[in-house]
């Protein structure tokens, strides 16, 4: 051996030698004598082992139990969606990888914002899914959506995502309501060395990726830097009275940096420390924040958000193994511009910056234990405990916090080769309504054979209303003001109360919420189907859903300074069935996913709404569903390092027409022994010119070319 | 001294049978000085002796030594090599468990011909040149070009195979890369030139091969490498077979492996051909083989598992495509 790795390593003995010794010591057990294929611990790899049942590093589905398990025992239909199909699609955004998703939705709203839904209702301020990035809660802490654009994560770095379809609170908590999905990155072990990549085409989209790590025994790292650069959709039609086209203002420009890090000092003792940056604009186009408003600049976001998370293991404890995270984020918005209002009765327009500046805070603590009694019998638990917190003079009229504090659960138990139950519940306690709810799941999962299974699902979910639907306090506060003769208003806040005393009727520039909404309430059956078969030279592996879904009290109306309201009036029927399904024959990879949904909605509150107006109402919250949702992708292999990646994804209906685009991505990889590079070439063909969800979000274009290229070593 | 000790337990029963015979002690020893310098003139063939030199572990040592005994019969007996450093025995070969044994028996000057059990091809090369005695051997560690086709077998629908290798050893896997071509699958060498190289290295394999087939350079695969090895390649979705069956408990899907009974059948035989002929046959693999498969690994991965008996038939079968087998 004359090249070893590692100056640190013990001298490495002849491969010969040790397994003589390691043989000696297997025949010496007391089981030695039981069989010759007893395997002799001669590399001393006792200490290596992977905890029984507890392949951490196999990926397992996690998500929806909050235990690592196979998929015939998980407790509701999960997707999972490989880091590498996401790239192999040539996927440019973070967003379009839930159209791999029966039943899932993705479109845009205000034009610069995308919009994800798992069996559609409202698409603005979508508000329904418990979203998870790296286990610490990504949705907005004020306003529960979920800021796709600005999310901390470059597709280059994602490990998988996994989408629980269903309700989830049993595991997650309140906002768990439709679906979660948790989105994992890459661990720093996996990233060793250092890896450039580049992406670039289409609407002006520009992705650069480039990170640095190191692995060592008790201690790896990943640096990494991401931009990501957007101008968004091409055309918008103005207000006029004639639709004409207009240019739109709905680009971004983000700079993203992270650290991650995992010690671990001892096999008992881990711990993971990631932290991340962004800072970047938002942009925003005046036409669409309101033409009352009279704009006369642009109204764009700076975003300056970062974040801290740890998460400490311990497993010296038999059987169990111990968790500890915390994570604080802040999400810093500055957004302000120059208004001229005409306002009545005056001689001239005021003008003013208003700003909708929003600070937002996010301080979480869990603690869990993953008790594994036997194989067949394991428990997880823990508390946690939530703040929320925002500071906003326009949207709040100062700052607040919302406490959450809860306890959860999971039993996973096998008495029966064939049967497997799982029994979870959560109760959550949440100071913006000082009251306590329990979400409760319990599955039966019968395996039919090693590799089939069939799951019935019972879940029952809230979803408790966020600071801006409960406490929203919206006025602005003019300041440089200008001419002079409205200089009394410099400073002052524009509210209910000084409207009062106002001769000039400001009373559509100010609201607030009357904050007497209630939770929403989810009662959904599933009825599933899971198996694997081997196929010829290949493996197939098909997932059905049938799912019948309760939605009641939900939170409906409009969240705009203009005419706020909001209140628990709409309740949805909705079923389906959904199918999954993937084919691998090592060159080639097919996966078809479709999702069908019958959703039925009413109005169900009495309070003097007209018939059209409780109609609109309800259809407000069907904006993001559609009936059919499905998805086709061929990735194919080919000899001297090309692939190529066909997929079509198609929801059918919104509103505004159908969605249908196909992705064409070929790609050269090169696998040198030292270096890897590759260089691909991606089409996005878009099947009609209907515009996605809105009448404003428009490309010109039908068909958009990326080029891209990577290298790693 | 436990090895001396323990090495006058490998013979004794060889030593039972004999005295089991018509003449008194005293009487073979006189007729066995009489006749042994004329056996050794007249010719090797029908020797009944052979020589071992154990390994350092002499539970290991006694194992292999009734194994053998078992194979070869009452006719040959298996003494201690250190036997013929007071008393030059008649003809036989030589014996040796592991590499140390086998130095042992270099450094004693022998110059009778050596089976070097349980070495790897390094150890036969480096031995091979400077003794200038002939030395066979019986590879231990499984043939990679077997391993592969494990990893073909239970992921059938793999086209691509990636391997790890020293920038010094990529050559010598050229011959399976060939071959493997002929079974429609197609490999690829990565090079490890450093501690820090490992995983960035692997990543990379991983993202060309739909598995890795671990190889016995145990300057790669180690107890303190294959953790992180087999958490970047799960984290992958993606299999690890071999290097040997020592590994599965750690993690490692699969791996083939000789039972030290059909090892130390294998043997006997080259005892038996070298009593034949008067030489050892040429370095082989033994050709019974069984498969040990980490079970749960199979479960979390989704993978769909034939039997261990149908994956070793169908190996077996895909082995017979080819006549010859390829080491690293």
């Amino acid at each position: 051996m004359n090249h070893k790795l590692g100056n640190a390593s013990p001298p490495v003995k002849p491969a010969g030698l040790m397994l003589v010794l390691g043989l000696g010591l297997a025949l010496s057990s007391p089981q030695a004598g039981a069989s010759e294929s007893e395997v002799p611990p001669w590399l001393a790899l006792g200490e290596t082992d992977v905890p029984e049942g507890g392949y951490s590093a196999v990926p397992e589905v996690l998500t929806t139990a909050r235990l690592r398990q196979p998929k015939a025992r998980v407790p509701g239909t999960t997707t999972v969606i490989s880091g590498e199909t996401i790239r192999d699609l040539g996927m440019v955004s973070l967003a379009d990888v839930f159209r791999l998703v029966p039943g899932m939705t993705v479109a845009a709203v205000e034009s610069n914002q995308p919009t994800v839904s798992y069996h559609g209702t409202v698409a603005y301020e979508q508000r329904r899914l418990q979203v998870l990035i790296d286990g610490r809660t990504g949705y907005l802490p004020s306003l529960a959506d979920v800021d796709w654009n600005a999310m901390p994560v470059p597709i280059e770095l994602i490990d998988r995502v996994e989408i629980s379809r269903g309700p989830n609170s049993a595991a997650y908590g309140n906002n768990a309501f439709l679906a979660s999905i948790n989105i994992i990155t890459m661990s720093p072990e996996n990233t060793a060395g250092t890896g450039l990549h580049v992406q670039g085409g289409g609407p002006g989209i520009r992705n650069y990726t480039a990170y640095h790590g190191r692995t060592r025994d008790d201690y790896s790292w990943r640096v990494a830097w991401h931009r990501k650069e957007s101008d968004g959709f091409d055309f918008q039609y103005d207000t006029g009275s004639q639709l004409r086209k207009a240019p739109i203002r709905d680009g971004f420009e983000f700079n993203q940096f992270y650290y991650d890090g995992v010690v671990q000092p001892s096999p008992q003792h881990s711990l993971e420390l990631r932290a991340g940056i962004v800072d970047g604009i938002d942009q925003d186009d005046p036409i669409k924040i309101g033409s009352d408003l009279g704009i006369q600049n642009n109204p764009d976001d700076e975003v300056r958000d970062y974040y801290l998370q740890a998460t400490y293991g311990f497993s010296g404890l038999d059987k169990h193994l111990i968790e500890f995270q915390t994570s604080y984020q802040r999400y810093n918005r500055d957004k302000d511009w120059i208004s001229c209002i005409e306002l009545g009765g005056t001689p001239a327009p005021m003008c003013a910056r208003l700003n909708e500046d929003l600070n937002q805070h996010r301080l979480e603590f869990e603690l869990q234990d993953t008790w594994e009694i036997n194989p067949d019998l394991r428990l997880v638990s823990g508390l946690g405990y939530r703040e929320d917190g925002y500071e906003s003079e326009t949207y709040f009229g100062g700052s607040g916090n919302i406490y959450q504090s809860r306890l959860f659960a999971n039993l996973e138990y096998t008495p029966l080769y064939w049967l497997t139950f799982n029994a979870g519940a959560n109760y959550e306690h949440t100071s913006l309504m000082d009251d306590s709810f329990l979400s409760p799941r319990l599955a039966t999962n019968l395996h039919l054979t090693e590799n089939q299974s069939l799951r019935f699902v019972y879940s029952r979910a809230v979803r408790t209303p966020d600071a801006l639907e409960q406490r929203a306090d919206w006025a602005y506060t003019p300041r440089n003001v200008s001419p002079s003769i409205y200089s009394d208003l410099e400073g002052q806040r524009i509210d209910e109360e000084f409207d009062s005393v106002s001769p000039v009727d400001f009373s559509s520039y100010y609201t607030e919420a009357p904050g007497d909404l209630d939770e929403e309430r989810i009662t959904s059956r599933e009825i599933s189907y899971y198996g694997q078969f081997r196929l010829g030279s290949g493996v197939v592996s098909t997932e059905i859903r049938y799912f019948y879904d309760e939605l009641r009290d939900l939170v409906a109306g409009i969240i705009n300074i203009e005419d706020y309201d909001l209140g628990n009036r709409v309740a949805i029927d909705q079923q389906g069935i959904e199918l999954e399904t993937a084919l691998d024959l090592g060159d080639t990879r097919l996966r078809l996913t479709y999702g069908y949904m019958d959703q039925e909605g009413w109005y169900t509150a009495n309070d003097g709404l007209s018939p059209d107006e409780q109609q609109e109402t309800v259809a407000r919250e069907g904006r993001l569903s559609v009936r059919h949702t499905g998805s086709l992708a061929w990735i194919q292999r080919y000899s001297n390092d090309w692939s190529s990646a066909v997929a079509w994804y198609v929801a059918d209906e919104f509103r505004s027409g159908p969605y249908q685009r196909a992705d064409l991505r070929l790609a050269k990889t090169v696998h040198g022994p030292r270096v890897s590079y590759d260089i691909a070439l991606i089409m996005h063909h878009y099947l009609n010119d209907n515009p996605l969800l809105s009448r404003d979000n428009n490309y010109r274009d039908r068909n958009q070319f990326f080029l891209e290229a990577g290298v790693r070593f | 001294m436990t090895r001396m000790g323990m090495g006058s337990c490998i013979s004794r029963k060889a030593r039972k049978v004999r005295r089991a015979g018509l003449l008194p002690d005293w009487g073979l020893a006189f007729v066995l000085l009489l006749v042994m310098p004329l056996a050794l003139l007249a010719q090797p063939l029908n020797a009944d002796v052979v020589y071992l030199q154990g390994s350092a572990n002499p539970t290991f040592n006694l194992r292999f030594t009734e194994l053998l005994q078992q194979q070869l019969g009452p006719e040959t007996e298996v003494r201690r090599f250190s036997s013929l450093q007071t008393f030059e025995g008649p003809p036989g070969p030589v014996i040796t468990l592991g590499q140390e044994a086998l130095t042992r028996v270099l450094e004693a000057s022998t110059q009778r011909q050596v089976l070097a059990l349980l070495i790897d091809s390094d150890t036969l090369a480096g031995v091979a040149e400077n003794s200038g005695i002939a030395i066979s051997t019986i590879w231990y560690d499984p043939p990679l070009l077997r391993q592969a086709l494990i990893g073909r077998t239970i992921l059938p629908q793999a086209s691509r195979m990636a391997l790890l290798a020293r920038p010094g050893d990529a050559g010598r896997y050229e011959p399976l890369l060939d071959e493997l071509a002929d079974y429609g699958i197609e490999a690829r060498v990565f090079l490890v030139t450093g501690d820090d190289s490992l995983i960035p290295t692997l990543s990379r394999a991983l993202s060309f091969g739909d598995f890795l087939l671990a190889t016995p350079d145990d300057a790669i695969y180690n107890p303190r490498t294959i953790k992180h090895i087999l958490l970047t390649t799960y984290r992958r979705n993606r299999l690890v077979i071999g290097p040997s069956h020592a590994f599965i408990r750690a993690g490692v899907l699969a791996s083939s492996y000789v039972p030290l009974p059909d090892y130390a059948a294998r043997a006997a035989q080259y005892v038996r051909e070298w009593q034949r002929t008067g030489n050892l046959p040429e370095p082989s693999y033994p050709d019974s083989f069984s498969i040990e498969i980490n079970r749960q690994v199979a479960r979390s991965l989704n993978l769909p598992l034939p039997d261990r008996e149908q994956i070793v038939e169908e190996v077996r079968a895909l082995l017979r495509q080819s006549t010859m087998e390829v080491r690293p």
